[in-house]
């Protein structure tokens, strides 16, 4: 039997297309440690330029550009940051804010729509005046899309507010735009719109929009300029980076446009998931490319077994506890796909024959 | 006037060959976060073979490739490193293992060939008796070729010596093998044999072999793992990273039995320069690639000797107001340049 692969354990899976390696076959490249890359110049300028920000940096992950900007942010020793409980810095970045910066982290539950309440934001503001016990609290972390939410979409009016409540106490305010495209097209806000009141944005290259490697920071000129030191200190100076650099510009000039696709796959995907008895997903909480549903009890068969059942049919999703699992939709994933991958759901629920007889 | 460029900065500067750039548009890729790239894993595998070490990991420099081993091998909090005073580590690495590693370095002398006193390395292991005032000694870690003293290489007795030193007080060996292949061809040692005393070591692919981007760290199987976490902490984990090994793996290829011929040219360009008045160059000490000028004529600087060659095209590194270093690296450059160089310089006396 012929399987094909539809893999939708993350939109990071997404292979590098041809007109991404002819760029980087051609890509004009120079140290960038010793200088600049060329390539690496034109790709952080323009996504500055398109955020709205007076200045980029390239680098390899987004683990990497979040790990940067927070401790740019936080370079005095004894500083503290709020971010969401659920958020991808405090729950898959290894600690590192902590472990490798020394910064401590002030988690603030995030509902499930990726937004914190603002009154408990504010009430997590470490009070100057009790500075002998608390740390300094000189940053607030947002993360749009919010990814374990399930790809949620922050609106920019709550961003404005959160925005308003950083300055008004003198904070930083840094969004984790690994997904802030997706959030952009769902929201119909122009990106730079979307992030106004941010001080710095990562933003992935590497998982919607199709890059092989790669995210960009973007802020003031020092705050880059303090970012491009401190990347070069985690080791993230890389020499001859443009070819890199030039497929991410690829990227970005040719699969912004896909998103909307992606979007309206995954919505298609939830409904007929939805519909299939034994499962059930929050449509209403499918904002942007990731579904994540559920696996009720006494359904017809166990997680492990449709796992396994979508595995041998080549469907490739990720597990996220006992009997939850999740799906993310990327430009690589065609109507197609999304249809086979429905047909593989609703063959393991209902247990039907296989097309050739058996 | 038309003027050729010779950037003699550093080894780093070499542009990806057609090869690589032909090797990365087909390179076979994969999510090396989710899984494992292909490639990457090809080109671990032979640099780990090639070493005589269990694995290796791919990642984005050297800085991170020794942050990573330092950091690894002394996860423990409380620990120092022992490192010579004038190694890469120590001098070039915005002092990472400790601000961001946590780990505190006891610096010892370098001598001018590279080594530092088996004596002084010893004195300097912190006795457990006083672990009350005293962080513990965990790391020594040696630099081959020692770029500051003029990429110097270290002969295998003494690796072998510091080897069984650290055995000796349960510590851990890394050796910072940035050029340990210019090393291995200018001592006639197999690179395996060269650093078997080691627990770890960093090898740089974008230096004197080329390519583009990246290093690639051996050691056990146990440490490879842990680095790999690491690396991913750091924020050097990379998706579909094949792309970049695989120039890597041309560099490897073809570049390994270049770097005789860098070693030559750095020599005769050495021994030019040292017979021009006004210049010394320790001929001797021009073992491999990297060759250390210093100005001995008072009546100019190293700033405007930069000055002078630059506007012919030809970059140097300054190394403070007297020193230049000069490095080799064989492609793109061809001998009869290095020719037209010595040329300009004597023009300026």
């Amino acid at each position: 039997m012929v399987t094909r692969t539809v893999d939708l354990r993350s939109d990071t899976v997404t292979k590098p297309t041809e007109a991404m390696r002819a760029a980087m076959s051609a890509a004009e490249v120079d140290d960038d440690v010793l200088g600049t890359d060329p390539t690496a110049f034109r790709l952080e300028s323009e996504v500055a330029r398109m955020l709205g920000k007076e200045a980029g940096l390239f680098v390899p992950s987004g683990t990497m550009s979040n790990l940067i900007s927070v401790l740019v942010h936080c370079d005095i020793r004894g500083s503290e940051v709020i971010l969401g409980d659920n958020s991808h810095i405090h729950i898959f970045e290894n600690g590192g804010i902590s472990t490798i910066g020394g910064v401590h982290p002030r988690p603030v539950k995030n509902n499930v729509d990726g937004t914190m309440d603002i009154g408990l934001i504010e009430a997590s503001i470490r009070d100057p005046r009790g500075e002998l016990v608390y740390p300094t609290t000189r940053l607030i972390c947002l993360e749009n899309s919010h990814g374990n939410t399930g790809g949620r979409c922050l609106p920019v009016e709550y961003i404005d507010r959160v925005g308003e409540l950083a300055k008004k106490h003198g904070l930083k305010l840094h969004i984790d735009g690994a997904r802030i495209f997706n959030a952009s097209v769902a929201l119909g806000v122009p990106v730079n719109r979307l992030v106004q009141p941010a001080d710095s944005v990562s933003v992935c290259l590497s998982k919607g929009l199709g890059a092989p490697v790669g995210s960009v920071i973007v802020g003031s000129k020092t705050f880059i300029a303090k970012a491009r030191r401190l990347r070069k200190t985690l080791g993230g100076g890389m020499r001859q980076v443009g070819f890199i650099c030039a497929a991410a510009l690829v990227a970005l000039q040719e699969n912004l446009g896909k998103l909307e696709h992606d979007h309206i796959n995954a919505k298609a995907l939830a409904e007929g998931l939805n519909q299939i008895e034994g499962l059930r997903v929050n449509l209403a909480a499918v904002e942007t490319n990731i579904i994540f549903f559920d696996i009720l009890e006494g359904s017809k068969i166990t997680a492990a077994e449709l796992y396994k059942h979508l595995m041998e049919h080549g469907v490739l999703v990720m597990p996220e506890g006992p009997s939850r699992m999740r799906i993310v939709l990327h430009h690589q994933i065609s109507s197609c796909d999304v249809q086979y991958t429905w047909s593989c759901f609703l063959q393991a629920f209902t247990g039907l024959q296989e097309e050739n007889g058996n | 006037m038309v003027t050729r460029r010779v950037d003699l900065r550093s080894d780093t500067v070499t542009k990806p060959t057609e090869a690589m750039r032909a090797a990365m548009a087909t390179a076979e890729v994969d999510d090396d976060v989710l899984g494992v790239d292909p490639t990457a894993f090809r080109l671990e595998s032979e640099v780990a073979e090639i070493m005589g070490k269990e694995a290796g990991l791919f990642v984005l420099s050297g800085t991170m490739g020794n942050l990573v081993s330092v950091l690894v091998h002394c996860d423990t909090r409380g620990s120092e490193v022992i490192l010579g005073d004038n190694s890469h580590i120590h001098i070039y690495e915005n002092g990472g293992i400790a601000t961001i590693g946590g780990v505190h370095p006891r610096p010892v002398k370098n001598n001018e060939d590279g080594t530092m006193d088996i004596d002084s390395i010893e004195a300097a292991i912190r006795d457990p008796r006083g672990e009350l005032l005293y962080p513990t000694t965990r790391l020594i870690c040696l630099e081959n070729s020692h770029a500051n003293s003029g990429g110097r290489c270290l002969s295998v007795e003494y690796t072998d010596r510091v080897g069984e030193l650290a055995k000796k007080h349960g510590l851990k060996l890394h050796v910072d093998g940035a050029r340990i292949f210019n090393a291995s061809v200018a001592l006639g040692v197999p690179v395996n044999r060269l650093v078997q005393a080691a627990d770890s070591v960093s090898v740089c692919l974008s230096k004197g072999l080329g390519a583009p981007v990246g290093s690639v760290i051996v050691g056990s199987k146990s440490f490879i793992a842990k680095a790999r976490i690491l690396r991913k902490t750091l924020g050097g984990g990379t998706r579909q990273v094949g792309l970049i090994c695989a120039a890597a793996f041309v560099a490897l290829k073809e570049n390994v039995e270049k770097l005789e011929g860098d070693h030559r040219k750095a020599k005769i360009l050495a021994e030019g320069l040292n017979q021009i008045k006004g210049l010394k160059v320790d001929v001797a000490a021009v073992e491999t690639n990297i060759i250390n000028v210093d100005i001995v004529d008072s009546k100019f600087t190293a700033e405007q000797l930069h000055k002078h060659l630059e506007e012919h095209g030809v970059l140097v590194m300054s190394k403070g107001q007297f020193r230049s270093v000069f490095s080799i690296v064989n492609h793109p450059f061809r001998f009869a340049r290095k020719w037209t160089k010595l040329e300009f310089v004597a023009r300026t006396k």
